[in-house]
């Protein structure tokens, strides 16, 4: 699927590019796609993309109310900019688009910070980090990858940023690939491999749920963070963001933040490894 | 002599560059029967189309009752209802009832009182023996049902002169009788016809005159009986003789 | 009775919602109908034409929109016009403007198909009986390829209503995206959930199509030609 989208996207580009030609380079002159602080003020709307139906960072309630980790703090950086927020649905494979056409001012959708985005959209001050995680059976936890035995496999998602540090750093390690989060986790319960490698949000939320299993080494290689994104270039408003971050430093925000949305999830235990508050990654 | 209904002078057709009627001339009284006979692409039925205004000519004239046909004239259409064709393939209106077929033209075209054309309709299908069948739609009838009803939508216009283009050449055998003895019933009321026919029989029975075309030109004209049994011309001899057999029977081998 | 995850769907406000991402994608493909069938008339009238730039030029849009697909155009609708012209449409508005032109470019084949599906002998009967080139067309040919067109357009309907679930790829929140967030809004309390909205998702898209499959069933019996 990501696969299929990154192709699409790079046909839309190319046919973009082809269809404007020189143009594009006059629309830059001319104007900005993004709003500065001052225009998104005045307007007296922020535009956020947020994830819908990623339950506990974005998604929408039974009452059609938006939610989450991620959601909470948009509602807070709105009410402290004093201007109205309105949600806007994305998907993970959409996030960079929305911002390159200025379509939302910020996204706060569990936005993982690599240098290739970074080219592409400016990011703001960390709110979270995110590693890769390994859980295993409680018979035989695996709580290291140094003694890895020859026989053994580990199970990881095809696309996955674990099936691409797995084969970059250790190339001994026999990889079992499953296309979706169903075959992996079936994989798991059966014991065709001895651990599965994934973010650690994802695992610490499995073993949470499913009892027998252990995430024996909950972080696995660089830290990556999350942080909130605006259009290359947004100067004003990516300012304004991390002003916010450091200031909500004092009040704990982000705990409390973790506490109101992420604790039924991922509990107390990796409060700490998890949050990232006033923009200071340890 | 009766009047002359129809004159064809000296017409040329052409598709390209190939001469399909090279020169042909006739006359057609009224009341007369005439039966066009040659082999396959002689221009048969090319000259049927050029009468109907189908096809335009590129020489010569085709004159009805003294009016000149032409495609390209605006009073064409008056000049057509004065004209009734029936086409070899089954061409009746799928999405129209057998009555609806029939009267739809009359309605429309000649703007007559839907009322009386409907009751004229229905008298003429019962002369071809399809009364129960007006409500009918074209694809519940039989081929030779089919060419009876498109026969009828030609009369039911009333029209001077009628043409049929070989209207027995796609039916099954057995259904080319029930036709052929329509078209004989209307030759025997007096109507004035153009026949196109490979049944060699019938059109000795029905023709005044019989006219045989090959390439493009008349090559014999005359009378049924002298035409069938002392065709004048080699050529003429030689297409009748394709509709003989031979007994084979007792022959040595 | 095993557990469908049911209860979910009578959460809240979730069924007025999904019944909501119903009239979102209703909306939007009906509008799209109710323009494309008669552009789609014009151009497929316009394509059996004798002239070789139109029917070169119309040749090329009807590619051009069938080879991409949907989701390429919807990208390059709502973001692509922004990036090239700065123009900011909704997504909605993106999404109809797409269906739009899939749905004309397709309507004006089926038109073109059964225009020169009717045999040249209608024609040539209707003129031998007196018909005019307007009457022709009016009693004799527009007819027929309305008959043989019924079925076919209809099927086009019903697909362009299904093709509606893309649109959540550029934010336009459908009747399947707000089935997604319920399901994953529940996933720790239901995990069945998926189940049970995925059928009601099922029966809200039949309910939408059905009628018309049924009209398209009934129009084609009793018009077969």
């Amino acid at each position: 699927m990501k696969r299929i989208v990154t192709i699409i996207l790079t046909a839309v580009l190319a046919l973009a590019l082809a269809a404007c030609g020189s143009k594009s380079s006059d629309s830059s002159t001319t104007g900005t796609v993004y709003r500065t602080l001052d225009q998104i003020k005045e307007d007296g709307t922020i535009n956020i993309g947020v994830f819908s139906d990623k339950n506990p960072f974005g998604y929408v309630d039974e009452n059609g109310d938006y939610q989450g980790y991620d959601v909470y703090f948009a509602a807070r950086l709105a009410k402290d900019l004093g201007v109205k927020v309105n949600y806007v649905s994305t998907e993970a494979a959409n996030r960079i688009e929305y911002l390159q056409t200025g379509k939302v001012d910020v996204i706060l959708a569990n936005f993982t910070v690599t240098e290739e985005r970074a080219e592409e959209v400016d990011f703001a001050l960390p709110y979270m980090n995110v590693a890769l995680g390994v859980v295993s059976p409680d018979a035989n936890v695996i709580k290291s990858l140094d003694d890895w035995k020859a026989e053994d496999e580990m199970i990881v998602i095809s696309g996955t940023t674990a099936e691409t540090y797995l084969t970059a750093n250790y190339p001994d390690i026999k990889l079992q690939k499953y296309d979706t989060y169903a075959n992996a986790k079936n994989a798991l319960e059966n014991g065709n491999g001895v651990a599965w490698a994934n973010d650690n949000t994802e695992v610490i939320a499995f073993a949470l749920q499913n009892k027998g299993y252990t995430v024996g080494i909950p972080e696995l290689g660089s830290k990556d963070t999350i942080a909130p994104a605006v259009s290359k270039g947004n100067t004003t408003l990516l300012e304004a963001i991390n002003n916010e971050i450091k200031s909500l430093k004092d009040e704990k925000f982000f705990h409390k933040d973790y506490e109101a949305t992420l604790l039924d999830t991922y509990g107390k235990d990796y409060e700490e490894s998890l949050v990232v508050e006033g923009g200071e990654v340890k | 002599m009766k009047d002359i209904l129809l004159k064809v002078d000296n017409i040329i057709k052409r598709f390209d560059n190939n001469t399909v009627l090279n020169g042909i001339s006739f006359d057609v009284h009224k009341g007369e029967v005439i039966v066009v006979v040659g082999p396959s692409g002689c221009g048969k039925s090319t000259l049927l189309r050029c009468i109907n205004a189908l096809e335009p000519i590129q020489g010569g004239s085709i004159t009805l009752e003294g009016e000149t046909i032409n495609p390209a004239d605006k009073n064409l259409t008056a000049l057509r209802q004065k004209v009734g064709m029936v086409f070899q393939s089954y061409d009746l209106f799928p999405h129209l009832s057998v009555l609806r077929n029939i009267t739809i033209a009359p309605e429309k075209v000649q703007k007559r009182n839907p009322k009386e054309v409907e009751k004229e309709a229905l008298a003429l299908l019962e002369r071809v023996g399809l009364r129960d069948r007006a409500n009918s739609f074209p694809r519940e009838l039989s081929g030779g049902q089919k060419q009876r009803v498109a026969i009828v939508r030609a009369l039911c216009m009333n029209p001077d002169l009628l043409l049929f283009d070989e209207v027995t050449a796609a039916l099954d055998p057995e259904m080319v009788r029930e036709v052929l003895d329509v078209m004989l019933n209307l030759a025997a009321s007096g109507r004035t016809m153009i026949i196109v026919t490979h049944e060699m029989q019938f059109a000795k029975a029905i023709a005044d005159r019989v006219i045989f075309l090959d390439a493009g030109q008349i090559v014999e004209e005359g009378d049924p009986i002298s035409f069938f049994e002392h065709p004048q011309t080699d050529r003429a001899q030689k297409f009748l003789n394709t509709f003989e057999f031979e007994s084979v029977k007792n022959h040595e081998k | 009775m095993p557990d469908l995850g049911l209860d979910v769907l009578l959460k809240g406000k979730n069924l007025a919602r999904l019944l909501g991402g119903l009239g979102v994608a209703m909306r939007i493909s009906m509008i799209a109908v109710v323009i494309s069938i008669p552009l789609g008339i014009i151009l497929g009238a316009l394509m059996t034409w004798k002239n070789p730039v139109i029917k070169a030029i119309l040749r090329v849009y009807l590619e051009v929109i069938r080879i991409m697909p949907q989701m390429v155009l919807l990208f390059l609708f709502y973001f692509g016009t922004t990036r090239a012209f700065g123009i900011d449409i909704s997504g909605e508005m993106a999404s109809i403007v797409v269906f739009t032109l899939w749905g004309t470019a397709e309507m004006s084949d089926l038109v073109r198909g059964a225009l020169i599906a009717i045999p040249v002998h209608q024609y040539e009967s209707a003129e031998a009986l007196g018909f005019n080139r307007m009457q022709t067309y009016r009693y004799i040919i527009i007819p027929q390829t309305v008959r043989r067109l019924i079925p076919l357009s209809i099927n086009l309907i019903t697909r362009m209503i299904k093709t509606t679930s893309l649109i959540l790829m550029i934010g336009v929140v459908e009747v399947l995206k707000v089935g997604q967030q319920i399901i994953e809004a529940n996933r720790m309390v239901s995990p069945n959930a998926a189940f049970g909205i995925y059928l009601a998702i099922f029966m809200l898209y039949f309910f939408a199509c059905w009628p018309i499959s049924m009209l398209a069933r009934y129009l084609e019996n009793r018009w077969r030609v």
